[in-house]
């Protein structure tokens, strides 16, 4: 095989694993946005709370250090153990679980019947107070994810893909990270989970009840709140495992939170209110940007990668406003 | 998840019954009894000091030219609207706003005037939607541990099957119901508020934009359901005809009042009602 043609292979199948890095943010929005038709601002805030809590809880940070260091002139920063990654998890997990409660006990509540605007707003207000939370109670450094998911190169890999390439090429074999394997594996483990609670449980049926007709479903005894309670909770859960991959992958930061508007593009072109919409529309935007950035970078002096989903979002917008897998509006007239 | 039902365990619908929601109360007992009520949307008033009661076993007809208040009757009824005044007893305890995820634990079921199914999901997933309140509420758990879940629902199952052999509708049990036709969507709506085994039917226009075939086979499951299971039917229907020979009592609202009671041939008989009809002017 020439090394073009090897280029290109190893160019879609990275391509094809940042979309799915991509994915696992978007389906948390996805989830929300199909059961209340809140477009939730906060879902990379909630990535990046959870990843913070997670890293926290493993090293034994103390929490709100800072502030306790203030008021009382202490100098106090670790618990002095650690804990291992599963119990770190699990905890960081229950605590999302509380913040969803919380969230609507608190907020939601009390925006029942209003517009999603105003809701919209409210997830707004979410992400700014979440982010200064996670800054006040763990710091706003940044901090090293691991939780023994391998990462790096892959040399076998390379090996094995350094003997395809014809004889005499100078081609070293092809370069796939470890960890963005194991992001996709973990991405269709979590789609898989979350298709299989949603068609044959009976939570599953009552979240898509909810999601069809609200009123309906109350009237068959679905209670609304514990809906809200249960769709949050989801989310932080996948808001969980996006924290892990992307805080492994790059560290615990707070710029984190911005990887939100890279599952924004990936929305448009999937549809707001699909799974699979999501995961596809993660694989093309990755897939399109790496080769975009490849064979048209060059023309253009590079960096094609920052624009090129927000130009595909775009000519969506114009031509398939529902997405790829989304509902049609039709209005009546 | 399909299960696989042998022919002897699916019994006869003959002797099926629906009735997760028994009480004390003896046919011909009140069920429901509104005293006063009052409901006001800012300066309108949509129910205006109204009282009548509900027996157990009977079909009960709402009747009223349009926007006499019969749908807020029933979203009163049901919990979704809180009347500002007036005192509903069910089943002999009196109701403070209720919500009506609480009407439906308590067994009240309704269908919709523009039918309000869960459109992408099937049949069957709708009709057992219909049972949520009868399954036990682990939630979580649910999610977490799905084995003893899973048995709960085949039994959940069987009741629904047999609820779809009762309607006649096996034909469209996969089927999204966003695809069926109306008069089919409407008896799948039937199906899901009968899955709740209700102690009180509430039917919202059941006939409604049905051709006479349609109208036919929903008289027949309505009076079906009310002989064999025994179940309390409040109904809203347009079509006099089919009032006047399935109800066993009949209350006729015009602009939020009550303005006749009786059986159906009193209410037919009754001057005030036939002036409504007819459209004789209001001063």
């Amino acid at each position: 095989m020439s090394p073009e043609f090897l280029y290109f292979v190893e160019t879609v199948l990275n391509g094809l694993m940042a979309g799915v890095m991509y994915s696992l943010v978007a389906l948390g929005f996805v989830l929300i946005f199909k059961a209340s038709g809140i477009f939730n601002f906060a879902q990379g805030v909630m990535a990046l709370f959870a990843a913070l809590t997670l890293v926290g809880l493993q090293t034994g940070q103390v929490p709100f250090s800072h502030l306790i260091n203030a008021i009382f002139g202490t100098e106090i920063h670790h618990f002095g153990w650690t804990l291992p990654a599963f119990f770190a998890v699990l905890i960081t997990l229950a605590i999302m679980v509380l913040f969803a409660y919380l969230f609507e006990a608190i907020v939601l509540k009390h925006l029942v019947n209003q517009e999603p605007i105003i809701l919209f707003m409210a997830t707004i207000g979410l992400a700014y107070f979440l982010e200064g939370f996670g800054d006040l109670m763990w710091g706003s450094d940044v901090k090293i994810l691991d939780v023994g998911i391998p990462s790096g190169g892959s040399f076998w890999w390379e090996e094995v893909t350094r003997t395809w390439a014809s004889e005499g090429s100078d081609y070293f074999g092809m370069y796939i990270d470890k960890l963005d394997v194991v992001a996709a594996l973990v991405a269709v483990v979590l789609v898989i989970a979350l298709t299989f609670f949603s068609k044959y449980t009976k939570m599953g049926r009552a979240l898509r009840a909810v999601a069809d007709d609200h009123q309906a479903a109350q009237s068959v005894g679905i209670s609304l709140r514990t809906i809200w309670v249960l769709v949050w909770s989801i989310s932080g859960f996948v808001a969980l495992v996006a924290g892990i991959m992307w805080g492994a992958k790059s560290g615990v930061q707070f710029s984190l939170s911005l990887i939100a508007l890279k599952a924004l593009p990936v929305l448009i072109l999937g549809g707001f209110t699909s799974i699979p919409g999501a995961i596809v529309g993660g694989l093309i935007i990755g897939v399109g940007e790496k080769l975009a950035e490849l064979y048209v970078g060059p023309l253009v002096g590079g960096a094609i990668e920052n624009w090129f989903a927000y130009v595909v979002a775009l000519m969506f917008l114009l031509f398939r406003p529902q997405g790829l897998f989304g509902e049609k509006i039709i209005e009546r007239v | 998840m399909s299960i696989h039902m042998p022919l002897n365990e699916h019994r006869a619908i003959e002797d099926f019954q629906l009735s997760a929601h028994d009480d004390h109360l003896e046919p011909g007992d009140i069920i429901l009894d509104l005293e006063n009520v009052s409901l006001a949307f800012g300066g309108v008033k949509a129910i205006n000091d109204i009282s009548f009661n509900i027996k157990k076993g009977e079909v009960r007809a709402i009747i009223g030219p349009n926007g006499a208040g019969k749908t807020s009757m029933l979203n009163v009824i049901n919990g979704f609207y809180h009347p500002q005044q007036g005192t509903i007893t069910y089943r002999g305890e009196k109701r403070t706003a209720m919500q009506s995820t609480e009407a439906a634990k308590q067994g009240i079921s309704r269908t919709f005037q523009n039918i309000a199914l869960f459109k992408g999901m099937s049949t069957l997933d709708n009709i057992m939607t219909g049972r949520i309140t009868l399954q036990n509420k682990n939630l979580f758990l649910q999610a977490l541990w799905h084995g003893p879940a899973a048995k709960e629902d085949i039994e959940h199952r069987l009741v629904v099957e047999k609820i779809i052999d009762f309607l006649e509708i096996q034909h469209i049990r996969k089927t999204p119901v966003g695809r069926l036709p109306y008069g089919l969507q409407k008896r799948v709506e039937l199906g899901r508020a009968l899955a709740a085994e209700p102690a009180l039917l509430l039917l919202d226009e059941p006939m409604a934009g049905m051709n006479l075939e349609e109208k036919e086979d929903m008289s027949r499951f309505i009076l079906d359901v009310n002989s064999q299971f025994g179940t309390t039917i409040a109904l809203i229907e347009h079509d006099m005809g089919v009032v006047m020979d399935i109800s066993d009592r009949v209350v006729v609202l015009d602009y939020g009042r009550k303005i006749g009671d009786g059986s159906p041939e009193e209410v037919s008989n009754n001057q005030a009602v036939i002036d409504a009809y007819l459209g004789v002017s209001h001063d």
